[in-house]
């Protein structure tokens, strides 16, 4: 009986202690600038964009990729995004939004293969405005996904809205 | 076109770390922060050192990546390296005085005022409770109990052995059932 | 120990950090001096009143990537805050920032503040997805009647995969010549049918 009572006592702090304990949303944020310090220069240009001669405005795919989360007792849950756009004759594409602080450094894009490039982005529950950045000047929203109607800067951007799972 | 869902497990993710994309470990970040957060929030007691912690252990865990030697356990491997950012801020802050601060849930007028009492004064008696560990206790007590990890990942990831973990443990148990049953005779 | 000084004292503990937004975060060093200060003032209001402030950095933010002049920075940074107050007012003290944002997004397509409203009390869970497939299909050029009744006869029981699902369908009809407007009927119809008790 002495036990049992103890182990109710010990259950409910245990329960209490594993509940989700918010976390300042700029960490991810200022990890992400600290790592993108740390990254090296400009990688080499991928030789297969030179083999593709295609038009200069490339049709944008955008496929979204959503990762397996790991979200044991947490609290707003992240899933992974794959980001891809179609730009063979592209030196370098960005892409820039809401949830990388429009900053070009922290989304860098690589080329795979037939001139596609992707990268992999974090994203909570919520809707962002997006763009890709192409060869560090050209501004090419997702043809692939909504228009962003609520621009203020005469550049356009997409949305994307990543619900909360239910 | 469109939203296809497969699965992209830590190991592949610290392999395209690995191979330049930074984003990837944006990802790496994301899926660890909360549960994390949470270890260092209870360990420190404060919640600055405790971001600090976790923003310090991420970043080292970045530029260490090619030393994570089993990148599917990656998990287990980033505990290793908050738990020493863990100790070191501890050791740091040791001097100064400990306010263990828990986030209210919700606004005063929500639910009955007796419950909600109640619950605030719960949170409050546990976070002392806990605050009053030896930290190696308290650490022990943390990741068996809460962080749910097996004596044989605590023991890689503190470097103790598991029959000290398991007497640190249940001397954990046994204080804060003390400490406890103190407060509510206050 | 039940005593409302306790319940104080434990209050009291609760400590908020409060400064000026600029001399916290780094990400306002990309502003320059003049549009970083007025830019400040306007986060550090909304911050005041209890509006999420991170939507506003990075509008901000995006404003320097762009190339805008410090006037049209501040102005889109005043302009979201006003239309975040907004969005409140129609969804409730309790709507998250991401529901703010969709929230924002919506009356921007058209909505009004009371549709919001009725959103709120028909749908019992986040209303991000379905607030921003209103603004979607409006981008669309679905008319915002259409969009915002469509989604009103889904919200009580849709998952917010079928929001989605359900905005790509008329994307798709929209994209092969079907008028917006018509579009949106037939799909509703046609969700009606699916849902229809006895359907499996």
């Amino acid at each position: 009986m002495f036990e049992h009572a103890e182990d109710e006592i010990m259950e409910r702090v245990i329960r209490q202690l594993r509940k989700p304990v918010a976390i300042d949303e700029g960490l991810d944020a200022r990890v992400m600038r600290a790592i993108a310090a740390d990254a090296r220069p400009a990688r080499q240009r991928p030789a297969l964009v030179r083999r593709w001669p295609l038009l200069a405005a490339a049709a944008a795919v955008a496929g979204l990729v959503i990762a397996q989360p790991w979200s044991q007792g947490s609290g707003v849950r992240s899933d992974s995004y794959q980001f891809v756009l179609v730009a063979p004759q592209a030196a370098s594409v960005a892409l820039v939004g809401d949830f990388n602080d429009w900053d070009p450094a922290r989304s860098p894009m690589r080329a795979t293969h037939s001139g596609l490039w992707a990268t992999i982005v974090p994203l909570a529950p919520g809707r962002y405005h997006y763009a890709f950045l192409v060869n560090g000047i050209e501004w090419r929203p997702d043809p692939a996904a909504p228009a962003a109607l609520d621009d203020d800067f005469g550049s356009p951007s997409s949305v994307v809205t990543v619900g909360g799972g239910s | 076109m469109g939203i296809r869902k497969v699965e992209v497990s830590d190991a592949e993710l610290v392999r395209r770390v690995r191979g330049g994309d930074i984003a990837a470990f944006g990802a790496l970040v994301a899926r660890y922060r909360d549960r994390l957060g949470r270890y260092a929030v209870h360990m420190t007691g404060d919640r600055e050192d405790a971001e600090e912690a976790l923003q310090d252990a991420f970043v080292r865990a970045y530029r260490s990546l090619a030393r994570c030697d089993d990148p599917g356990r990656f998990g287990a491997w980033l505990y290793g390296i908050l738990v020493n950012r863990c100790r070191t801020v501890g050791a740091r802050a040791s001097r100064r005085r400990r306010l263990f601060i828990r986030e209210v849930e919700g606004t005063l007028n929500e639910s009955t005022g007796a419950d909600f009492i109640d619950r605030l004064e719960w949170d409050d008696a546990v976070s002392r409770a806990l605050a009053r560990l030896a930290p190696e206790h308290r650490e022990a007590f943390l990741l068996k109990h809460v962080e749910d990890l097996e004596y044989e990942e605590i023991a890689r990831v503190t470097g103790a052995g598991i029959s000290a973990l398991k007497m640190r443990v249940k001397r954990a148990r046994e204080q804060l059932q003390r400490f406890l049953r103190e407060a509510e005779h206050v | 120990m039940r005593s409302l000084a306790a319940c104080l004292g434990l209050i009291a503990c609760l400590l908020v950090f409060v400064g000026s937004a600029a001399a916290q975060d780094p990400r306002y060093e990309r502003l320059d001096p003049d549009t970083r200060a007025r830019v400040s003032a306007v986060i550090d209001s909304a911050r005041t009143v209890g509006l999420p402030t991170e939507p506003l950095i990075q509008r901000a933010l995006e404003g320097v990537l762009k190339g805008a002049g410090s006037d049209r920075i501040v102005a889109a940074v005043r302009r979201l805050a006003v239309d975040l107050g907004v969005a409140r007012s129609a969804l409730g003290s309790g709507a998250s920032s991401a529901e703010l944002e969709a929230g924002v997004a919506a009356l921007r397509a058209g909505a009004t503040p009371t549709v919001l409203a009725h959103l709120r009390e028909r749908r019992h869970q986040s209303l991000t997805v379905a607030l921003a497939v209103l603004a979607d299909l409006a981008a669309r050029g679905v008319p915002v009647d259409s969009a915002a009744a469509a989604v009103l006869v889904l919200a009580p029981t849709a998952r917010d995969a079928d929001l989605v699902e359900f905005r790509r369908a008329v994307e798709r009809d929209i994209a092969l010549g079907a008028p917006p407007a018509a579009a949106t009927s037939v799909r509703l119809d046609a969700t009606a049918r699916a849902a229809a008790p006895g359907r499996p």
